[in-house]
Parts: C-alpha cells; sequence; structure tokens
C-alpha cells in the first residue's frame, strides 16, 4: 500500500505546487530581452564619444539647414572597424510655435535607385504641420564655448536657436539670451547609424529567437543616439508600459541588470503591474520637467522597434564629456532597429506648451461623440441576444445608468469579423433598435486577423486581391490566431485601408444599424504562433516595406482604416468611435485606447493612473483601463473601488475574461450595488464638465485627465506624484488602492484650498492630509476657483439628458472669484466643426456671476439651439451671506438657500445655493448675490 | 425718448423670451399632484406645509412637484425628473399601477402604458394600457388556474410526506430497538465463537506439533530463503512503479502541452502511460483481497478499487495537466524554448490562444479529439453500473466487516476527493429504492417472532455447545459459526439502513415537507446535445452522449426555498468549480427547464413543482387579480 500513497501525495503536492505558481503567468522567456535583441545589445555596448560623425558642407537649402555627416577617419590602430560606406543627409527644419525637426537619412545618390530604402512612416505627420514651417533664411557659425570647431546656427523663435556643432557632432536647442541648453541630442557621441549594404558572401545575417528565424535580408540597419533634457527632475512619456508616471533610470550607478523600456508593440498575457516592458502600443515621445526650466519634449517619428534608456545620474562619469555643469540634466539613450531619424524638439516651456507641439504634429485628439464619454459595459462575453436584453434590463431594474453594450469576439460566426452567429445572434438589427429606443448603442469587436477560410467574403477578397501581408518569400503571412489559421490585411497601403473601410457600409456589414460602433483589438498584431506572439519581422508590406520598419505603427494603420470607415458611413457627419488597442503617435486622431488585459489586482488598479497619465501626455487623452481588472475575479470591495476611480477615466468601461464570474454591478448585494451606481452617476453627473474637458483636448491636446505636475508645474512635491491626477483644471481624485483601508493621504498641491467633492469640507493646499478612507467614494476635490457644470438628474443613458438643465458649482478661491466652462453641441455630429455649439465661460466675481460667450462671432452659420436652463448654482466658500440673487437682464429675483451639495448619497451639511435661476444656458446673463 | 422706449421694450421682450424659455425647458407639470398614488394623495394635500417622508426637511405646498428638489428622498418630486430618490406613479387604468423611477419621466421614452410619464410635450404616448392589461389579465387567470390545481397537488404531496416521514421515524426507532437487541446475540455469539476457535486451535497445535517438530529446522531453512526473494521482488516492484511515475511525469510535460493543442495520440498515451499504474494498484489490492478470502466481497472490492484507482487517474491527470503548467512556469526560459519550438507553428498558436481560452481547449477535447475523454466517461458509466451491482452484492452479501470497511472507504472519498460517483451508494435513489425493497423483505421478517427465534435459537445453540469438551464438537461449531455469521449479517444490515434513515431525515424537506418526495429522485432535461440531470439531495449533472459533468453536489435550499442550491461541482479550467441554482416554480408537473449558463461554469436552471404553489401565493394572485378587474370598466381614459 505505500506506493499508492506516495503516489497520491506526490501528485497532491505538484497540484498545490501548481496552484501556488499559477500567480506569475507572465511568460517572460517568451519575449526577448535587450541582451536576446543584437540590435539593443550592440548600442548599449558602445562607450560615449565613440560616435564616428561629424558634420559638414552646412548649408541653407529650400529654407532648411542641411549638412553632410560624414564619417572621421578610421583609427589606424584599430582593426576590423568598417567604416561607413556612405555620409549621411541631415536636414534641420524650425517650425512655428517652438519646434524643430531634424531628419537623418542615408545620402541616396540620386541617379540610381538603390532597391530598397530606409522607411519613412507615412501618414502620421498632419498636413497643417508643414504649412507652419518658418523658411529658414540664413545661417550664422561661432565657437561655443571653447570649442576649436565651428558651430552653425539657426533662428528657432525669439527665444531660441538651434545648433548644429560640427565636430564632435551634436544639434541642441539653447535660450539665446542667456545661451543656456533645452534639448540636445548627440551629446554624448552615441549616434551611430547602420546602413544598408549588399550582403557579401559568408556573410550571415540571420537571427533566431525560440523556434523563429528572422532572413533579415538587409543586414544590421539600427540607429542609436542620445538625447539630453536640460533642467529637468524627470523624464515621462514613452508609452506603453505597467511604470511609474516618472521614469526611473534604467542604467548607471546601482543599477543593475535593468532592461530598457522597449517600445515594441506586443501583446502580453497577464502583463505585470510594474516593469519597463512595452505593451499594445508605442510612441517615442518622452516630456521632461523641472523646476529650474519647465517642460520640454523630443518625439522620434520611427515605427521600428526601439529601446529606450534613462540614463542614472553619474553614467557618464568616465566618458571625458563635459557638458555644461550649471545645468540640471536627464540624459536618455536612444535605439531603433530601422528606419530614419525623424526627431522633433519641442521647446515648450509648459508642459501644456509640449503637449501642444507634440498635437501640432501628429494630430488633435477626435472629438468624441457625447454617448463614448458615459458609461460602457463589456464582457467577454454577452453570449446571446437573451442575455443581451437580460443585461439591458437589470440596469434599468437598478436605476444605473449606461450609453453602450459591448460584444466581444464569440458574436461572431466562427470569428468571422462582420458577421453574427446565427444561433446566438439571429436578430442584430433588431437587438440594436432595442438599445437604440433607450438611447443605447452597441459595440463589436473587429479584430485585423482574416480566418483563411474560402467561403469567407473578406477572406476570398483579400486574398484575390493581394490584400494580405506577405512572408518572407512573397506568399501571403499565415498566422495564427482566434479563428485558426489566419491572414492580415496590409493596412499600410491607402488602397487597402480604403476597401477596409468600406466594409462597415451598412449594407456591406450586414446586420448592422447607425447605432453600432467598432472595437479594434489584436492589432498589435496578435499572431499566437509568430515570434514573441507578433508578425515575423522579415513579412512584408506594401511597397517592400519590412514589417519590421513599421511594425510598432501597424495598428494605427488598422485603427485608422476603421475609423475612416464609420466616417464613410455616416456620410461624414457621425463622429466615428473606434477602440484601439494598439496605438502610435497620430491614434488620438481616430478614437480612444484602452490598456490592454489587466488583471483584477489591487497593483493593477494602482498602476492604471500612471498608465492613463502617461497616454495622455503622450496625446492619447481618451483612454482607460479595464474596470474590475481582465483577468481573475475581483473581490467586491476591489470592484467598487475601481468604478469609483474609473469613473474619472477618460474611457469608463467594464470589461471581464469569460472565464471570469459575472460581474455586473447588480451582483454583490445591495450595498455594493448601490456604491457602484453611486459611482456610476457620478460620472454622468460630471458628463458636463467631461465633455467640455473633450473638446479642450480636440482643440489644444491637452489632456483630460492630467498629472498634477501639468496643473501645478512650480510645485515639486508633485513632480513624481502618480496616485493622484486632475480632471480638467478643477478637479483632484486620489486613488485608493489598498484593501480595507482606513486611511488615504492626500497631498493638495498650490497655495489655493480645496473643496471635497460630496462635502464641500475645505482643505488647505501645498499639503498632505491624512483622511479617513470613505466607503462610498474615492477622495475628489475642486479646486478653489474654478467653476464646475453638472447634471443632477439621472437617466437611463446620456440620450435622455439633453433637455435636462444644469448646476453650476462654484468654489470660490482666497479672492472670492472663480472661473469655469461648458461646451455643448449635439454630441454626434461634426456640425460643432461649423459653429454648431455653445462654449459659455462663467466668471465669478465680484459678488457677481456673468457667463460669456466664448464661441467666436465668426466661427460658422451653423447654429446650434439649446432650450437647457440652470436650475442651481451651488457656491462655496462665499465670505458673505447672502439671501437673494438678482438676475439681468430682467430685473429677476431668484432665492438663496442652504441645499445639499449632492442631491445623491451622503447630504452635506448645507451649502449656498441660488434655487431656481431660470436662466438658459445659451444666453449672456449675470447673477449677483445680494 | 424713443431711444429709453425701444431700450424698454427690448427689456420686456427679453423678460418675455427669458420667462418663456424658462417655463419651455423647465418641466413643471400642470396637474400638481402628478406621480402621486391615490393613497397617497392625503398625504400630501392635508397641509400647506408638507415633511419630506424621512423627516428630513419640510417644504411649502408651491414646492410640490416644482421641478427643483427639496427633500433628499425626493417627497417634493413624485412627478419629476428632479429628485433621483423619487418614485413616479402611474395609474395605467385598464393594466395595473406602477411605480417608475424619477429618471424616467419626461425621458422621451412612454414607460407607463396610460403615458402619463411623458407629459413635457416632447413626445405623444398612445394609452395601451387596455391591449396590456388583458394580455396581462389572461395570463395572470392562466396562473392562477395552474396554482388552485397545484396548491391540491401540494397538499396531497404534503400529508403524504408527513405519513411516509411517519412512517420512516417509526421504523427507525423500531430498527434500533432491533440492533440493540441483536448486537447483544451478535456479542454474545461472538465470544462463543471465539471460545471455540480457541479451543480448536490449542486442539490442533496440540496434534500438530509432534509433526512440526520434526521438519521444523528443515522448514524453517526453506522458508528464509523464499522470504529473502520475495523482499527482493517486491522492491524491485516498488521501484518500478517509481520508475513509471517518474515516465509518466517526463511523459506528461511534454504530453500536456500538446494536450492543449489537442493532439490525439499523445492524449492516447497518457492513459497507456496509466495503465501499468492501474494495473499494480489494482494487484496491490488484490493481495488484500486474498487475504479476505470471501469471494463475493472480492467482487464488491474490486469494483470499489477500480473507481478508485479511477479517482486517482483523473487526479493524477488533473495533476499532470498542473504539474507541467508548473513546469512552464517555473523553468528555465532555455528549456521552455525547447519545449515550444518541438511543436508545429499550428500548435504553437492553439497553445497560445489556449491561454485566453481555456474553454476552447476543453470544448475541442469533447469534440472527441481527446478520446481518453471519452474512454473514461465508458468507465464512469460502467463504473455507474458496478455501483449498483456493488450495492445489490452489499446487500446479499453476509459480511458486515465487509460493509464497514466500504463505507470508511466511502467517506474518505467523500472528504477528499468529491469528484467521484461510486461514493453515492449512500444516497442514490436507485440504491436507495433496493435497499427498502430489500429490506422490506427482511422487515416484513422483522416481526417480534423473527427477532424472538433468533433469540431462541441463539439461547438454544449457547446452551447446547459444550465448551469443555475435547474434541470439539466439529457439527456445534459450525452452528455457531453459522449462525453468527447469519446475525452479524442482518445486525450490519440493519445498522447500514439505519445510518440510511437517519441520514435521510437529516435532509431539509421544506417548512410542510412539500420537498420529501424529491429524495431519491432526479428531473431530467434535455437541450440541444446535453442532458441535465437534477437529483435533489443528491448532485446534478450535465451528460453529453457517454461524458458527464458533475454540476454540483446538494447543498442547501435558498431563498426561502425557492432555490436549491448545488456547489462544488467538477472544476471548470482556469475557472470556479462548477455550480448550479435551480431556481423553482409553481407548476402542475415536476419539470427542469431553461438551463443557462451566464457565467462561465455557473449553470441556472428553472424547476416547475407543485411544492411551490403555495396558498398564500394563489390568494396574492386572486387578489391582484381582482384590483386589476376593478381598474377595468374605464377603458379608454386617453379619451
Amino acid at each position: 500500500m505505500r506506493t499508492p500513497l506516495s503516489l497520491f501525495l506526490l501528485l497532491s503536492l505538484l497540484l498545490f505546487l501548481s496552484s501556488c505558481a499559477v500567480v506569475l503567468s507572465w511568460k517572460k522567456e517568451e519575449f526577448r530581452n535587450c541582451n536576446q535583441t543584437p540590435f539593443c545589445k550592440r548600442a548599449r555596448s558602445r562607450k560615449p564619444g565613440s560616435s564616428p560623425f561629424l558634420a559638414a558642407d552646412v548649408s541653407i537649402s529650400d529654407g532648411d539647414l542641411v549638412a553632410k555627416l560624414v564619417p572621421r577617419e578610421p583609427d589606424p590602430d584599430q582593426e576590423d572597424q568598417e567604416p561607413p560606406a556612405r555620409p549621411l543627409a541631415l536636414t534641420l527644419s524650425a517650425y512655428r510655435d517652438g519646434v524643430m525637426r531634424v531628419k537623418i537619412d542615408e545620402d541616396y545618390p540620386s541617379q540610381e535607385s538603390p532597391h530598397k530604402r530606409r522607411f519613412q512612416v507615412p501618414d502620421v505627420i498632419v498636413s497643417e504641420f508643414e504649412s507652419k514651417k518658418l523658411w529658414l533664411q540664413r545661417v550664422s557659425t561661432e565657437r561655443v564655448g571653447g570649442d576649436e570647431g565651428v558651430s552653425s546656427i539657426v533662428y528657432l523663435s525669439d527665444e531660441y536657436e538651434g545648433v548644429v556643432r560640427h565636430d564632435p557632432f551634436e544639434v541642441y536647442v539653447r535660450e539665446r539670451s542667456s545661451g543656456d541648453r533645452v534639448l540636445s541630442m548627440n551629446s554624448h557621441g552615441l549616434f551611430d547609424f547602420e546602413q544598408l549594404r549588399e550582403k557579401k558572401e559568408g556573410e550571415d545575417w540571420e537571427e533566431r529567437f525560440r523556434s523563429h528565424t528572422d532572413t533579415r535580408p538587409y543586414g544590421p540597419q539600427s540607429i542609436s543616439f542620445d538625447v539630453s533634457f536640460y533642467g529637468a527632475d524627470f523624464v515621462y512619456g514613452i508609452p506603453e508600459r505597467a511604470a511609474s508616471l516618472a521614469l526611473k533610470p534604467t542604467r548607471g550607478p546601482g543599477i543593475d541588470h535593468s532592461e530598457p523600456y522597449r517600445l515594441f508593440n506586443l501583446d502580453v498575457f497577464e502583463y505585470l503591474h510594474d516593469s519597463p516592458f512595452g505593451l499594445y502600443g508605442a510612441i517615442p515621445f518622452m516630456i521632461s520637467h523641472g523646476k529650474a526650466r519647465g517642460t520640454s519634449g523630443f518625439f522620434w517619428l520611427n515605427a521600428a522597434e526601439m529601446q529606450i534608456d534613462v540614463l542614472g545620474e553619474g553614467w557618464d562619469a568616465d566618458s571625458g564629456i563635459s557638458l555644461p555643469s550649471s545645468q540640471k540634466r536627464v540624459d536618455t539613450f536612444w535605439m531603433s532597429e530601422a528606419g530614419i531619424v525623424d526627431a522633433f524638439f519641442f521647446i515648450g516651456p509648459g508642459p501644456k506648451d509640449v503637449v501642444k507641439q507634440y498635437v501640432g504634429v501628429t494630430g488633435n485628439p477626435a472629438m468624441p461623440q457625447l454617448f463614448a464619454t458615459a458609461y460602457h459595459q463589456c464582457r467577454w462575453n454577452y453570449r446571446d441576444e437573451e442575455d443581451v436584453e437580460n443585461v439591458d434590463a437589470k440596469f434599468d431594474e437598478h436605476d444605473i445608468p449606461y450609453d453602450v453594450l459591448w460584444l466581444d469576439i464569440e458574436h461572431t460566426d466562427g470569428k468571422r469579423y462582420f458577421t453574427w452567429d446565427k444561433v446566438l445572434f439571429p436578430h442584430p438589427e433588431e437587438m440594436q433598435r432595442k438599445l437604440a429606443a433607450k438611447g443605447r448603442h452597441m459595440v463589436t469587436i473587429v479584430d485585423p486577423h482574416i480566418k483563411r477560410d474560402e467561403s469567407y467574403h473578406i477572406h476570398k477578397e483579400a486574398s484575390k486581391n493581394g490584400y494580405y501581408v506577405k512572408d518572407a518569400s512573397g506568399n501571403d503571412f499565415e498566422g495564427w490566431c482566434w479563428p485558426g489559421s489566419s491572414s492580415y490585411i496590409d493596412m499600410l497601403s491607402p488602397e487597402i485601408r480604403s476597401w477596409w473601410a468600406d466594409k462597415f457600409s451598412f449594407e456591406n456589414y450586414v446586420g448592422s444599424t447607425p447605432s453600432l460602433y467598432i472595437w479594434n483589438d489584436m492589432n498589435e498584431p496578435s499572431v499566437f504562433n509568430g515570434p514573441e506572439l507578433t508578425m515575423p519581422r522579415d513579412a512584408l508590406h506594401y511597397g517592400g516595406v519590412e514589417h519590421r520598419e513599421l511594425h510598432n505603427a501597424n495598428g494605427y494603420y488598422f485603427h485608422m482604416a476603421t475609423s475612416d470607415g464609420l466616417l464613410k458611413r455616416g456620410n461624414g457627419n457621425d463622429r466615428p468611435f473606434v477602440l484601439s488597442r494598439a496605438f502610435f503617435p497620430g491614434s488620438q486622431r481616430y478614437g480612444a485606447v484602452w490598456t490592454g488585459d489587466n488583471t483584477a489586482e489591487w497593483d493593477q488598479l494602482r498602476v492604471s493612473v500612471p498608465m492613463i497619465l502617461t497616454l495622455g501626455l503622450t496625446g492619447l487623452s481618451f483612454s482607460g483601463a479595464d474596470v474590475g481588472g481582465f483577468f481573475g475575479n475581483p473581490e467586491p470591495e476591489l470592484l467598487v473601488r475601481w468604478y469609483q476611480l474609473g469613473a474619472y477615466y477618460p474611457f469608463f468601461r467594464a470589461h471581464a475574461h469569460q472565464d471570469t464570474k459575472r460581474r455586473e454591478p447588480w451582483l454583490f448585494g445591495e450595498r455594493n450595488t448601490e456604491l457602484m451606481r453611486d459611482a456610476i452617476r457620478t460620472r454622468y453627473m460630471l458628463l458636463p464638465f467631461f465633455y467640455t474637458l473633450f473638446r479642450e483636448a480636440n482643440v489644444t491636446g491637452v489632456p483630460v485627465v492630467r498629472p498634477l505636475w501639468m496643473e501645478f508645474p512650480f510645485d515639486e512635491a508633485t513632480f513624481d506624484k502618480d496616485e493622484a491626477f486632475m480632471v480638467g483644471n478643477s478637479l483632484l481624485v486620489q486613488g485608493i488602492f489598498t484593501e480595507r483601508a482606513k486611511h488615504v493621504s492626500v497631498y493638495l498641491p498650490g497655495k489655493e484650498s480645496w473643496y471635497d467633492l460630496r462635502t464641500g469640507t475645505t482643505y488647505l493646499g501645498s499639503k498632505t492630509h491624512k483622511l479617513e478612507a470613505p466607503e462610498d467614494h474615492v477622495p475628489a476635490f475642486q479646486r478653489a476657483g474654478t467653476i464646475i457644470p453638472r447634471r443632477d438628474r439621472f437617466r437611463r443613458s446620456t440620450t435622455q439628458t439633453v433637455n435636462d438643465p444644469y448646476t453650476l458649482v462654484i468654489a470660490l478661491n482666497s479672492s472670492q472669484t472663480a472661473e469655469g466652462e461648458l461646451y455643448i453641441d449635439d454630441g454626434k455630429s461634426f456640425e460643432f466643426k461649423h459653429g454648431a455649439y455653445i462654449h459659455r465661460r462663467f466668471v465669478f466675481k465680484g459678488g457677481k456671476l456673468t457667463s460669456l460667450n466664448m464661441a467666436p462671432a465668426t466661427s460658422g452659420n451653423l447654429p446650434f439651439k439649446s432650450e437647457c436652463i440652470i436650475e442651481r448654482i451651488i457656491i462655496l466658500g462665499h465670505a458673505g451671506g447672502p439671501k437673494n440673487a438678482l438676475i439681468e437682464p430682467g430685473n429677476l429675483k431668484a432665492q438663496v438657500e442652504f441645499g445639499p451639495l449632492l442631491l445623491q448619497g451622503r447630504s452635506s451639511s448645507g451649502v449656498l445655493t441660488i434655487r431656481k435661476p431660470g436662466i438658459r444656458i445659451a444666453d449672456d446673463w449675470t447673477i449677483k448675490v445680494l | 425718448m424713443k431711444a429709453a422706449k425701444a431700450r424698454a421694450v427690448l427689456a420686456l421682450l427679453s423678460l418675455c423670451v427669458l420667462s418663456i424659455a424658462g417655463s419651455a425647458s423647465s418641466s413643471i407639470p400642470t396637474d400638481p399632484f402628478v406621480g402621486i398614488a391615490p393613497e397617497d394623495l392625503k398625504y400630501y394635500k392635508s397641509s400647506d406645509v408638507i415633511k419630506c417622508k424621512d423627516g428630513s426637511k419640510k417644504f411649502a405646498r408651491a414646492q410640490l412637484n416644482d421641478d427643483f428638489c427639496d427633500c433628499p428622498d425626493g417627497t417634493d418630486e413624485p412627478g419629476t425628473s428632479a429628485c433621483p430618490g423619487a418614485k413616479f406613479y402611474c395609474r395605467n387604468a385598464g393594466h395595473s399601477p406602477v411605480l417608475l423611477y424619477s429618471s424616467r419621466v419626461n425621458d422621451g421614452i412612454c414607460d407607463c402604458c396610460d403615458g402619463s410619464d411623458e407629459y413635457d410635450g416632447k413626445v405623444n404616448c398612445s394609452n395601451t394600457c387596455w391591449e396590456a392589461g388583458k394580455v396581462a389579465r389572461d395570463k395572470l387567470r392562466n396562473k392562477i388556474a395552474t396554482y388552485k390545481e397545484g396548491v391540491t397537488l401540494r397538499k396531497q404531496e404534503v400529508e403524504q410526506a408527513k405519513l411516509a416521514l411517519v412512517k420512516d421515524e417509526e421504523e427507525l426507532t423500531k430498527l434500533k430497538n432491533e440492533e440493540k437487541v441483536l448486537k447483544g446475540l451478535v456479542q454474545q455469539l461472538k465470544e462463543r465463537k471465539e471460545q471455540i476457535e480457541k479451543a480448536e486451535e490449542q486442539e490442533r497445535l496440540q496434534k500438530e506439533k509432534e509433526e512440526k517438530e520434526k521438519k521444523e529446522a528443515e522448514e524453517k531453512a526453506e522458508k528464509e530463503k523464499i522470504k529473502t526473494e520475495e523482499d527482493a521482488k517486491q522492491e524491485k516492484k516498488e521501484g518500478e512503479i517509481k520508475a513509471e511515475i517518474e515516465d509518466i511525469g517526463v511523459a506528461n510535460t511534454d504530453h500536456e502541452k500538446i494536450g492543449l493543442v489537442e493532439d490525439t495520440p499523445s492524449d492516447q498515451n497518457v492513459e497507456d502511460d496509466f495503465e501499468p499504474l492501474k494495473e499494480i494498484e489494482n494487484g496491490d489490492n488484490a493481495v488484500s483481497r486474498g487475504q479476505q478470502a470471501n469471494g463475493v466481497n472480492q467482487h464488491v472490492v474490486e469494483d470499489k478499487d477500480e473507481s478508485v484507482s479511477q479517482v486517482s487517474q483523473k487526479e493524477s491527470e488533473i495533476a499532470v495537466e498542473d504539474v507541467s503548467r508548473a513546469d512552464q512556469m517555473t523553468a528555465s526560459g532555455k528549456d521552455l524554448s525547447e519545449d515550444t519550438e518541438a511543436l508545429s507553428k499550428e500548435e504553437l498558436g492553439r497553445l497560445v490562444a489556449s491561454r485566453w481560452t481555456g474553454e476552447k481547449t476543453e470544448k475541442e477535447d469533447k469534440d472527441g479529439i481527446i478520446e481518453d475523454s471519452e474512454g473514461e466517461d465508458h468507465e464512469e458509466m460502467s463504473k455507474d453500473a458496478h455501483v449498483e451491482d456493488e450495492d445489490e452484492y452489499a446487500s446479499d452479501a453476509d459480511d458486515d466487516d465487509q460493509r464497514y470497511e466500504e463505507d470508511d472507504i466511502e467517506d474518505d472519498v467523500d472528504e477528499d476527493v468529491p469528484v467521484e460517483d461510486h461514493y453515492d451508494t449512500s444516497s442514490s435513489h436507485e440504491s436507495q429504492s433496493d435497499d427498502e425493497l430489500d429490506l422490506s423483505d427482511t422487515t416484513t421478517q422483522t416481526s417480534p417472532s423473527w427477532l424472538e427465534k433468533i433469540q431462541q435459537t441463539v439461547r438454544s445453540i449457547l446452551q447446547a455447545v459444550n465448551l469443555f469438551q475435547t474434541p470439539v464438537d466439529k457439527s456445534e461449531a459450525a452452528r455457531v459459526r453459522k449462525e453468527y455469521d447469519e446475525s452479524s449479517a442482518k445486525l450490519s444490515k440493519i445498522e447500514s439502513r439505519i445510518s440510511k434513515l437517519s441520514d435521510k431525515l437529516k435532509y431539509d424537506f421544506g417548512k410542510d415537507k412539500e420537498f420529501y418526495s424529491f429524495y431519491g429522485r432526479c428531473f431530467e432535461s434535455k437541450q440541444n446535445k446535453y442532458v441535465y440531470k437534477v437529483c435533489p439531495y443528491k448532485q446534478a449533472t450535465q451528460e453529453e452522449g457517454h461524458s458527464t459533468t458533475r454540476l454540483g453536489q446538494w447543498d442547501k435550499f435558498d431563498d426561502a426555498y425557492r432555490v436549491m442550491i448545488f456547489s462544488n461541482g467538477d472544476r471548470c479550467w482556469n475557472g470556479p468549480d462548477r455550480s448550479l441554482k435551480v431556481r423553482l416554480r409553481c407548476g402542475l408537473k415536476n419539470e427542469v427547464a431553461e438551463v443557462d449558463e451566464p457565467s462561465r461554469c455557473e449553470y441556472v436552471a428553472l424547476l416547475s413543482t407543485p411544492a411551490l404553489c403555495s396558498e398564500d401565493k394563489l390568494k396574492e394572485l386572486e387578489h391582484k387579480l381582482e384590483l386589476m378587474e376593478n381598474e377595468q370598466p374605464r377603458p379608454h381614459d386617453e379619451l
């Protein structure tokens, strides 16, 4: 009997071990680290000052500064050194609003056309950017500092100049008056540029990783250089990863075995909550901020795999290179596998200036429809029409508003997108109409992998027309994804994108209705049996472009094509809504993104804040994390906390993996239902404020949610804070990230006070407050000096709110003033582009509230009308005890009384309230409190 | 002058515009009492200053329905959307009145069939109460008819249950008495038997002593030789088993991955891998079986062992899957790359996809790629059959020790691995009924005369057998043994029956014992390719062909006997243990319908039963109908 017993013990032990190990399921070994990535390993081993280039033939041509970068004479002592075959061509251009652009490419001899040119990413830079170009007239030369050689200097703006130092080669921006540097490139001489060349006999360029082989027909072609940010305390940006907002150094004294920040779009199963590893999207845009100088930014338009080191102080101690030591500095090192140098230097000097400069290049965020800014309910999967109907009915039964119900991959006929499972969804149009009757929308998923099935019309057309990405040998690339064997549409081609866009017409997408919008997932692209779960780098796109060259933009072109499809479908007058997982600079023009497959853990709730803040800083204002966590089953407390925080995400969607338990808000007992309803209603209450912020982002690029330092750039304590964030300039939200938290510490920046959003209680600024952790909300505070517009009535969805009255909450500062804005349009069409909107500015000053028209008088010819009134004006922090309010025009009186700050939830002690002023939101008026 | 006049006019004009605008967009109802239920009207009309119902505040009559929220609970705005907490009453003449959330008032959607929730003129709602009411009333009438009949059925059930329970309890008392008496007898017999055996043993020893002494020396040497050989063999065997296990472990690190990607042949391998193991286990048991030397019981044991070995096989399969998963996670990258490199591109694709979709592999398993799951199911089926056999054998068998041991095994299994089928014998309805039949046989005999007879026999035997007689009278000894065997068999049967009965009586049969008849019964429902089997107080399963998935073990009633809960079913890949909630509703037959899986591996079903047709509910429904019919005579209110 001993043997079976010990067998049993052995097996149960293993069972036990395996259940423990399930937690750590990030498949690290499936992905390359820097050492396994030859270009990264090579670049990282390079020594400062090793750059072989110097600038020559500097001149002005076509309004640009042009130069040749020529290799220095090779050191005769060193053997085996292959000098670069050809010189490189540098172009430096200046643009209005403080942008300098530097392009470096191979100097292709113009008569011969080489069979391969390096890839320049098309369709990212907006056409308006070119119109901002300054026509450089002249270049001056100067010996800077103790330099032996000369530097060439060009005009950037009245305050700034661009400098090209000839030998050693270096480019930087400096302040004209002080000569202080702002941003520089190659100050540490790490610039290297591996040129395309012919393969010599015996050369093996293949690269192997696990079972995959990359043929690398063009050999090594990587680029690397260093960038320094002056007057900077921290650098931020370069999404996407789950890491802190302020980027920690990855190399330097005391940092061992750290990986660089990786930018390579991947479908990462169960990603970790604190890792430099790159996730689904890539934006090679870094922002620095510091007390000394302010803010600057650097953007490298390049779609190949990129790795970026943030270099810790003292990393270059042995290099012998001296930079102006009076200026504090953050050095970084940029490496890319392919492409060209197309770099943008953003001068700032404020945080919002840099973001504006960046979206000036890559485009402003799209204006979403109103419904898209509300609450979304998603799950993999709502199974069938009955399920959809039940979930919809339950929201009504519990009086919880929601605007969009989502269908994941299972709604299709065998993962053939644009089709419906005939058994589960036999009447998709009727289903959507039923939702639409309550003003609700639906989103279905459309992924880029196409099932290789001859009876599937998309596949048939795509293969017939040669629309698929090809493998290295020129056949249609085949990979494995949800539908099994699949091919991938080549979205780099405008023609193919246009074909794809047509698939979204109501005729082509059978079963779609005008209330249906789209979700693009897996567009990194995810290829289950590919190297690192993606497409082989030697796959070929339109125009002979290698996948390695455009990989990070793959999802971007797909997102673009889908968004264009919805635009076409609506005859250009229905704002598209497309959620994408992969992204690239410019994605903000096409829709929203989310942070992918997160996990139901407190740490993941915590990291969602820096992730979303980083996306906002890099243009992608419309973003969110899956509320509740995609993988796993959240405890009710975690779910509730996630709703309470998620209500402030720009994109507010609950989502769950198919293996998880149902977690719709009513499934965890009455109290939890109440708490989640309260959280969702908070979002709906604040929607006028959010929508106004989305418009601000649409016009300026300044994100809806912002790091504290963006609003308080001189408050040093905020620079590395990423637990709390600002919604617009008015609201500070602090998450609660621990279980059964008793207390929560909140740092409130600035000199002015803050008012608790729920109770109106005042808290002093520039101070960390230790507060009791409330069960029914996460701490949120309105900044003194701001006015927030709200809608206090609850409806089933935003569609029914259009006629509802507004509430204004005025939070007075120490000088008894406050300001705020409200933007309204039809929430749906593009008529706002022709002036069909209301944009008001509210100013409270000298005891008088004034509503001013912010829309330019000449903005357009389409008026937007609203009969909506203001039903309530709440004034926080008023010094006097007014009894009445006098409204002009009309000399009407309104009663002033004490009322609740919020109609729902905890009732406050009573705040000064102007009752039923009855004024229209569209009109000019003033209200004087007496 | 002119200018001043113009300005005045302008001011007046804008005043008009303003007030028009104000009234146009604010939705103050013309009827100040709109949205108030008739029984509440008095509350609002009794005075000019009205209290908020939560007592927090007071408001003037003019503030009632003035489209501005004054009471935190919404008392002042029953007819508008101004207060989130308020409820709007629609009378719905011709149908049933309804209370709406205030969020529905003037939202552009017709919620009340009389259209009274949309009065701001933005939409026109037609009055559909008459038609809707008629449909609702008809439905209600049908429901009442069902209830009426159901109530009668339920009464019968309850009566029967009460009688049956009394019977059960009587039987139990009686059995307990018999058990007491019989125990005494068996004890006496046992002592006598032992005495006889002792005597016999002494006799035999004496007899053999001389012969033995002769050969002792030789035999001893011989025996020791054999023993060493045997030990060596045993050791070798153990070593083999160990190696086997290791082999399996190794084989499965590979196999599991492929298993995930549904490779038929290698899955077949697992089965093969386990085959020797099973044999060894059985072999081992055969040893103990031999020791017991009871043919009938041997059979039982064999069955039992087979199912046990199946348990462990299943377990080891689970474990193996997890083992290699653990391997995957802990192993170094190198090992892993080697592992996956061995896969074809397609296998790799499937493997990776399966991380997100455990279901996929599982499902595809079911689609027949993994033969072994079917094989296993076959085994389960045959095992089920064994279980019944076993019971039959057991009741015929005359060895109570064996029975007890079996029970022990059952208990163990029950506690450790609540996955397998066989332990259900104790509560399976079929075996139960068998048992009952069987026992009723006994029970008919179990008259006082029967027991007395035994008592008499024993008495006579005990007197007759002369203990001190040498040599022992062979026939006397045989009589004692036979009588002992028979009596203890009967005792064991009685004991088993007692334990079953008291187990049964421990269950919750409902307020009026209306669920008594559910005990030992199963209700089936066929949906697409699945057959769902709900066996209250036992378990619920989903069967597809020969494959059986356990949706849950009986847990309890919930929600005031309106829900039955089955929990701790078979584990889901990457998910929870399966569970089933059966919602009960009044119906004339016991019928399962609408089995559904709204959340992964959490099933719900609907079971109609007369047990739910309560008189109270019937009265409630009748009252509701009465109310609806009273509303009827004014069909076309809207006109």
